[in-house]
């Protein structure tokens, strides 16, 4: 007995500490509102953001820059993972009201932000603020404006564009300064480019890409097209995707195509690898995300020379172009106003011309806003890496409507897994493009009407 | 004379083909180090390479600068030796009801503690959380260690251990006037060192490879542990594998440490019980 | 310590106290659940409690925030078994077991063998062989990926020797599979030669001097000694190789997210899917449950056939 007596009194002294720690925590708070206090007290607030490497030490950097000039407000940043893992972080989280203030969501993760109804839309900080938007990038701001309501803040922001060989162009008798602009001269140029050994067996390739959902949506925007019905969902809650047409058929038929005839090949899913490729000269061309170049310069070092250029046209259309990728800064509305409003103050400073060039600097993101431009650093930098102005001028390039907004859907994470296992069985021979394209469509809208359906309205 | 041939040839046999398997199996590996020395620019080479041009260090300051590593590495250390202990003793004791006595139940009980091993971890990380949460060690080494304080694998290999033991030991201790619980600290478990130094390496490894359950409960730095630093040197705009492998070679080197030390252990517990047996 | 120390002390002073016979029924009675108990705890509060509420929220509709939002039965198991994606995953996942399970135990049997004999360097070669196992399967994932690259990778570098030429390792769907496979036996042969390795080491050199004297080969002698004598060792990882190689899940979630063309979609990295990105909590719970299921039958089947055959003492 003596033993179950020390487990009870072990026990009962361990709850004790339990809830007295948690008792604690919530009462924190509150008992800060006191208003005499209000001058000295200090607001604490939870940053989660998915940034590793580089972009994580740039984000440590700029966190303290802004603790120093704002002593009323402390901010610490927390790694919580890739953006899958924090988003579920959040979720779990959000069920015990015990989630961060400010939290860095990427792109597709948008409408479900929106819908979980967590958060409040910088729009009303932006409105009380009287914050000037018109310095602020207008595609970045397109992305994340959903009725007329800009819901978060873009923060790291990138866009695909062409990486190519300049050596292996001149090798081929290419123009290196003449990269191609459409799927035509990638296919000719491609011919070319493709280097084989004595036994016949291909040591370049000409062009790759890797089986990435966001290449395939970015290519229907570069041909004007609508990824999902109701203007990309923009309009209206979005109830099918629109992906099966022309448009649609156009991308993977060259995809296709391409790895039939040997310009292309096929790396996998990880875009890493068909980078990595390219670092290696196994493949002559390459469309990766603008965030990548630095990585990709580091990696090249010396062996050959390095160009940009706008990602190829699948067709004439004048309303294409890019889509912004990357994340975005969401204030939470778990707290009181006085948290969000510091969380605010954040925000801006995140997204001011000296944090952004830095940021830049650091990680290859666009600068959020077109003041950063007006900084000696910035255009120094650009002079250093004059392949990064490629990126800044398709983005200025392109024309804001619904194609080139993206698409706004609960279930992205899941459409573009359809949309890469589809690819995958294209080029494994197992499905035709268009039995392909049938069976993502299938899919994808039956998660949708699922998703739908669960949303309380 | 030919006796002798046949031995040598039999010996160098032996030798060779552990040599190639050993060449496989480490493989890898020693690719992993040999990258974790290359700049990204000699990294991505092809023919790929196997022996870095120089001894770069690059990779391990600038891992050493991003992620307080060596912080993470002693937290790990910590939850993933009090997990082992917890598993050793909460495994032993239980082991021990389900080996040697009869009781009511005992071998429903039996079932259920193994069909823990059949729920899939994903099932029930949430819940957990939340149950973390409520008593309120979120960010704690507790919250990190009590769920994995008991372990149905480490049960049934005791109980599979325990089984070998003769009857008749018992009868011999049962005379020297042990009682049952003595039984098992002077005899079972001093016999089982090879089986309790087996369990201890698997749960110290399988802690200290532990990712989803510390991202999910800490917050800070301060707790963190060494999976989750693997993945701060990992940026998917940017990869660096020269970075990563930096990492994965510095967080290998306490977990191969324990690895030699704990086999040293086992090895002289087994000479321990041969010499008893 | 602390703890065992006070039931040392409990047990004697009962010893001390009481008659003998009592005492022996009393602990009977008593002692079996006192030893069960810590663990007994710790599983009702962190896997049976949790695994309940997994049961109850696989009978409603999740909304993509994780609450529950309409009650439906049985709905999510009758919605997952008509999807031809999800019996497809059963399939993939009994594929898995059986590329991987029999290797990793065949060769860690051999390795085993090879590293008990009294051979000079061997304690080197076992701490060789029991290597990967320090390497958790995230790092492993990421260490073969670039081993496996089409194109920069080491082993069709290597392969290229051979005039084998440019295989999709983790882009064809007729080798998505393999490499997964691959990469866990690696990973899993390590842990099953240290059990292994243990249970040899406490077989008696007696038993085979005197199967030597008899005349039987070292072939015989392993059929007709070692296997009876490691079956409890060997029977205990069957079970425990079987029932990890139904949960897989780290080395694919990197290497090929069940792809590709769905070719490594395992149940586990499907509930993954389903409860965690698909938004579809409630589909992911009740997967899970008859994962679970599944598993308990093939585990009761197996303790029903291989327990009397497996030799103890």
């Amino acid at each position: 007995m003596k033993r179950l007596k020390k487990i009870l009194s072990i026990a009962l002294i361990g709850s004790v500490l339990f809830s007295s720690t948690a008792c604690s925590n919530d009462i924190k708070p509150s008992s800060v509102s006191n208003t005499q206090q209000n001058k000295d007290k200090v607001i604490e607030l939870k940053f989660w953001h998915s940034m590793g490497g580089k972009g994580g030490e740039a984000i440590n950097k700029m966190v303290d820059d802004f603790n120093k000039a704002h002593p009323n407000i402390k901010v610490t940043a927390q790694y919580q993972g890739t953006y899958d893992d924090a988003l579920n972080k959040l979720k779990a989280s959000e069920q015990s009201k015990s989630g961060p203030d400010i939290m860095q969501v990427y792109d597709i993760g948008t409408k479900f932000m929106i819908d979980s109804g967590w958060t409040t839309p910088v729009q009303e900080f932006i409105d009380e603020d009287k914050f000037d938007t018109s310095k602020l990038e207008p595609n970045l701001l397109s992305y994340y404006t959903v009725n007329g309501k800009l819901y978060s803040m873009p923060f790291n922001s990138s866009t695909p564009i062409l990486y190519y060989n300049k050596n292996a162009f001149k090798e081929a008798g290419i123009d290196p300064n003449n990269p191609p602009n459409n799927f035509n001269e990638i296919e000719k140029y491609g011919k070319k480019l493709v280097k084989k050994d004595a036994s016949g067996k291909i040591t370049q390739y000409g062009y790759s890409m890797a089986i990435y959902g966001w290449f395939f949506e970015q290519f229907m925007a570069k041909q004007g097209a609508l990824y999902a019905n109701n203007g990309n969902g923009r309009d209206k809650e979005a109830t099918a995707v629109v992906f099966n047409n022309d448009a649609g058929l156009n991308i993977i038929n060259w995809w296709k195509k391409l790895v039939d005839e040997g310009i292309a090949g096929n790396f996998g899913r990880k875009t890493d690898d068909t980078k990595n490729a390219f670092i290696a000269g196994r493949t002559a061309m390459i469309i990766e995300s603008t965030a990548s170049l630095k990585s990709i310069l580091d990696g090249v070092g010396n062996k050959f020379k390095v160009g940009t250029a706008y990602l190829p046209a699948l067709n004439d259309s004048k309303d294409g172009g890019v889509i912004i990728g990357g994340a975005s800064l969401w204030i939470l509305n778990n707290k009181p106003k006085e948290y969000q409003k510091a969380a605010w103050e954040f925000v801006k400073f995140m997204i001011s011309p000296e944090e952004q060039v830095f940021w830049n600097e650091n990680t290859g993101y666009f600068p959020v806003t077109k003041e950063a431009y007006d900084l000696p650093e910035m255009s120094a930098h650009l002079e250093k890496y004059p392949q990064f102005k490629t990126a800044i001028e398709q983005l200025h390039s392109t024309p804001i409507n619904r194609a080139t907004q993206g698409a706004l859907m609960g279930v992205f994470p899941e459409a573009r897994q359809i949309i890469e296992q589809n690819i995958e069985k294209v080029l494994n021979n197992q499905a035709t493009p268009k039995q392909a394209l049938d069976d993502a469509e299938k899919n994808v809208n039956s998660a949708l009407e699922n998703y739908n359906k669960t949303l309380n309205r | 004379m030919t006796d002798y041939v046949r031995w040598l040839i039999k010996g160098i046999l032996l030798y060779l083909v552990n040599i190639i398997l050993i060449f496989i199996v480490v493989f890898p590996i020693i690719y992993a180090i040999s990258v974790s020395f290359m700049p990204d620019s000699e990294a991505f080479q092809y023919p790929p390479r196997l022996i870095p041009d120089s001894f770069y260090l690059g990779n391990y300051i600038e891992a050493l600068k991003s992620v307080p590593i060596l912080r993470f590495i002693s937290n790990s250390f910590i939850v993933s030796i009090i997990v082992t202990i917890g598993q050793i003793l909460t495994s032993s004791l239980a082991a021990y009801a389900f080996t040697f006595y009869e009781f009511k139940g005992k071998n429903i009980i039996f079932a259920i503690f193994l069909s823990t091993m059949m729920i899939p971890a994903e099932a029930i990380i949430i819940a957990n959380y939340l149950t973390i949460r409520q008593l309120g060690l979120l960010n704690t080494y507790a919250g990190l260690i009590l769920p994995y304080l008991s372990s149905a694998l480490g049960i049934f290999l005791l109980r599979q251990f325990y089984l070998t033991i003769p009857k008749d030991y018992y009868e011999a201790a049962q005379l020297d006037g042990c009682t049952r619980f003595g039984f098992l600290i002077k005899v079972v478990m001093p016999l089982s060192r090879p089986a309790i130094g087996s369990l201890a390496v698997y749960s110290f490894l399988m802690t200290w490879n532990q990712y989803m359950w510390p991202l999910l409960i800490t917050n800070t730095d301060n707790m963190r542990t060494v999976q989750i630093g693997i993945s701060m040197l990992q940026w998917s705009d940017s990869q660096s594998f020269g970075l990563i492998m930096a990492g994965v070679i510095m967080i290998l080197i306490p977990s191969i440490m324990i690895f030699i030390f704990g086999q040293k252990q086992l090895v002289d517990g087994l000479n321990a019980g041969a010499l008893k047996g | 310590m602390e703890r065992t120390e006070s039931i040392a002390n409990f047990s004697n002073a009962i010893g001390d106290s009481e008659l003998k016979n009592d005492v022996i029924r009393f602990k009977n009675n008593i002692e079996p659940y006192l030893y069960i108990f810590p663990s007994a705890i710790v599983f009702a509060t962190f896997v049976f409690y949790p695994f309940i509420k997994t049961i109850y929220i696989s009978l409603f509709l999740t909304d993509p925030q994780g609450n529950l939002s309409k009650f439906i039965g049985l709905q999510n198991y009758i919605d997952i078994f008509k999807s031809a994606d999800y019996i497809n995953s059963i399939y993939l996942t009994l594929k898995f077991v059986i590329m991987t399970v029999p290797l990793e135990m065949i060769i860690a049997f051999i390795l085993s063998i090879s590293a008990n004999l009294r051979l000079k360097g061997i304690e080197f070669i076992t701490t060789i062989y029991t290597l990967p196992i320090a390497i958790s399967s995230a790092s492993a994932a990421v260490i073969w990926m670039l081993l496996f690259n089409p194109s920069i990778g080491f082993i069709n570098y290597i392969l290229s020797f051979f005039g084998i030429h440019g295989i999709g390792w983790l882009t064809d769907a007729k080798y998505g599979m393999i490499s997964v496979s691959i990469v866990n036996v690696w990973l899993n042969v390590g842990i099953n030669f240290i059990f292994m390795l243990a249970g040899l080491k406490s077989i008696s050199k007696d038993l085979y001097e005197s199967a030597q004297i008899d005349g039987a080969n070292i072939f015989v002698q392993h059929i007709k000694i070692t296997i009876p004598m490691l079956s409890p060792t060997l029977f205990f990882l069957i079970t425990v190789d079987f029932i990890n190689a139904f949960q897989e899940f780290g080395v694919i979630n990197i290497m090929t997210q069940g792809g590709p063309v769905n070719s490594t979609n395992v149940m586990v990295y499907s509930i993954y899917r389903d409860a965690f990105f698909n938004f579809r909590y409630g589909n992911g719970a009740a997967e899970s449950i008859i994962l679970f299921i599944l598993l308990l039958i093939f585990a009761l089947l197996q303790f029903a056939s291989s327990e009397k055959k497996v030799f103890y003492k």
